[in-house]
């Protein structure tokens, strides 16, 4: 069990930056989640605290000591890869017990250790077969295993379930879920699939181009992202963004407007900006009604209508220029080209300012 | 698909190559197993003698005991290639595929540049290096303090075969070492990752998770030497001639194979006897690909990963 504490950290490839002044704290026994688009630096970063790719500035501590020089054996971690990464010329047990064969331990500890994690992951049936001979959900529960066995003080899991199929990965989570629950150890988990991010995490780490967009709980991330990047890449299908501007602004509120969507007022905190300041305005398509919504309104055509049972997506033109989706819940879904009106509550409207940062409504 | 357009495409995509291969490589093959069936007369007639040729081929001391020495040559020749050839092969491969190593390129260019330079050339250059008269290779060992060690290697029945053997493993180490290279970039980064989460070395994981991982492909470039050797010829034939001197100690298959078939200096060509010498030739890789086949490469586990 112990605490990861990242400072300062920079990694880059010559003249590419890929990491840019990461400072991140890990609880003992937290699970957090390293979340964005491909190419945003989370395995990366990940690869940086297993000891896999070297530092090129700043600090790493797991506890309290500085392993930025620490080979990966010597960090107290365990890592479960993408591919599993299980050697395919040993057998189960062998797989587990490689790495401790390897630090000298004695044989009645590691069969203690085997036996307990096969029990844990139900693997004692496989223990003798080789990797080539297991389904992917068990493939993958070895690699956990073989985690366990280093009672490691921090597991990592480098995008666990993305070789797994549809069903198996939802098990798999949940077992993963449990394990947490279960060791209570420190676990970092890298995933582009936001389900995974919001359903494990006690806190997501939310990442683009190198840098931390947001930290926080996963639904403090739903409902108020600090910024354009995390208000987009949280939520599924997408949030809805429209261009708007202040057309008036007194003590404590401003009036907002813009193409498609009628004027209205918003009390806002501390907004800086002038009358005339282009804003973003954010509205999640769950968030969007058909009726009773206040303030914020906007007008269109149906243009599609994806239907998955109990909800439907509505893909509607407002203008020309400015298109959104709706969720509609229930069986009376619009049909394409029906004309719709759509609200929402003030408390579910997201602003943004110019720079693409959040802007705090009372 | 109708049955006639079934066979007729059958026919357009298999029959240019069965043709080929059929008139290329099985008809000769046949040829050369029947022809090793017949005898010349003086007349000039070819005359059925079964197996005659062979019983004279290792019975008959005149045949027999060249024969012997060749073989016996040939196999210290593989012998040579797989003691030095393919583990210097294995380990220039695992250096090649270290992830710290600049100049991968050039040094794997370099090392296989010998390779494709003609067996002609490298015989010529190495006869002129090693030569006692006016070779470097004297002078150099001189320059380092060793002129001592310095013999005539090419020119001595204890060392020529030996000396020609080193020749070939020099010229042709970048196909074992391309062949493992190219096994060893398969193996995925993340095993690598794991074994050094499990606290293993570069060594050890070259030793240990590496080289099982890549021994189907050990198997096969060991079978491709042997059959290669087996088939040698043409570098001794460009340094030492179809006589294979000194006194016949670097003879092999091949140079003998060449003698009987097509003569050479007071020995009468026959090529009936010829074919039975490529015959056995033959034989002798048929049964080591058989033994590889079935007792070695059915035991070993490919891995897909």
């Amino acid at each position: 069990m112990a605490t990861v504490r990242i400072a300062k950290l920079n990694k880059s490839y010559g003249d590419a930056a890929i990491l840019r002044d990461i400072d991140l704290s890990v609880d003992d026994g937290e699970f957090v989640v390293l979340v964005g688009p491909s190419g945003c630096g989370k395995s990366t970063l990940l690869r940086m605290i297993a000891g896999l790719d070297g530092v090129t500035s700043g600090d790493i501590f797991i506890g309290e000591r500085r392993v930025n020089d620490l080979e990966p054996a010597h960090r107290k971690i365990a890592m479960v890869f993408q591919s599993y990464a299980l050697y395919p010329h040993m057998n189960v047990k062998k797989n587990m017990t490689f790495g401790l064969k390897f630090s000298g331990m004695a044989q009645p500890e590691m069969d203690r250790r085997v036996a307990e994690a096969a029990r844990m992951l139900r693997l004692e049936p496989l223990l003798e077969r080789r990797p080539r001979d297991l389904s992917g959900g068990q493939r993958q529960r070895v690699a956990i295993g073989r985690a366990i066995v280093r009672e490691p003080d921090v597991f990592l899991f480098d995008e666990p379930l993305s070789n797994l199929d549809a069903a198996l990965r939802v098990s798999t989570r949940v077992e993963i879920a449990k394990l947490h629950r279960l060791l209570g150890a420190t676990m970092i988990y890298v995933t582009h699939d936001q389900i995974e991010a919001m359903t494990l995490a006690d806190r997501i780490v939310v990442m683009n181009h190198g840098l931390i967009a947001q930290v926080g709980k996963p639904l403090d991330l739903y409902y108020h992202p600090a910024n354009l990047f995390v208000a987009g890449f949280i939520g599924s299908p997408a949030m809805n963004f429209f261009d708007a501007s202040v057309a008036a602004k007194n003590a404590t509120a401003v009036t907002i407007s813009g193409p498609g969507v009628a004027a209205f007022d918003a009390a806002v905190k501390n907004f800086s900006g002038p009358v005339g300041a282009k804003i973003k305005i954010g509205v999640r398509p769950e968030h969007l009604l058909a009726e009773g919504g206040s303030g914020f309104k906007i007008a269109g055509a149906v243009e599609l209508v994806e239907r998955l049972g109990e909800t439907s997506y509505a893909h509607v033109r407002a203008t020309p220029e400015v298109a959104l989706i709706a969720e509609i819940r229930g069986r009376d879904a619009p049909n394409a080209g029906d004309p719709i009106a759509l609200s929402a509550h003030e408390r579910d409207l997201h602003l943004f300012d110019e720079r693409g940062e959040r802007i705090a409504i009372d | 698909m109708p049955r006639a357009r079934l066979i007729g495409l059958m026919l357009l995509f298999l029959g240019p190559a069965v043709a080929v291969y059929t008139l290329f490589s099985i008809y000769p093959l046949l040829a050369t197993i029947s022809l090793s069936t017949y005898s010349t007369t003086d007349t000039g007639d070819h005359v059925f003698v079964g197996l005659a040729n062979f019983t004279t081929l290792l019975t008959d001391e005149v045949w027999s005991k060249p024969f012997w020495n060749a073989f016996f040559n040939n196999f210290l020749l593989f012998c040579v290639h797989m003691v030095v050839q393919n583990p210097i092969g294995i380990a220039l491969a695992g250096l090649l595929s270290l992830p710290a190593l600049r100049f991968r390129a050039t040094y794997r260019t370099l090392i296989f540049l010998p390779t494709m330079l003609s067996v002609v050339i490298i015989g010529f250059a190495w006869n002129l290096i090693l030569s006692p008269l006016w070779g470097v290779a004297e002078g150099l060992l001189k320059a380092i303090g060793l002129g001592s060690w310095f013999a005539p290697w090419l020119g001595l029945p204890s060392t020529a075969l030996v000396t020609l053997s080193l020749i070939s493993v020099w010229q042709f180490i970048g196909i074992p070492m391309m062949l493992i290279y190219a096994a060893l970039l398969n193996i995925p980064e993340e095993l690598v990752d794991a074994a050094r989460v499990d606290g293993l070395g570069q060594f050890r994981i070259f030793t240990h998770i590496k080289l099982p991982l890549i021994l189907p492909t050990i198997g096969m470039v060991s079978i491709l030497t042997f059959v290669g050797n087996f088939n040698a010829f043409d570098l001794i034939y460009a340094v030492k001639g179809a006589l294979a001197g000194p006194n016949f100690a670097s003879d092999i298959l091949g140079t003998y194979f060449y003698r009987t078939f097509f003569g050479y200096q007071l020995q009468v060509g026959s090529p009936t006897m010829g074919a039975t010498v490529a015959t056995v030739m033959f034989l002798i890789i048929l049964a080591g690909v058989c033994v590889y086949l079935f007792l070695v490469q059915r035991r070993m586990l490919r891995y897909t990963f």
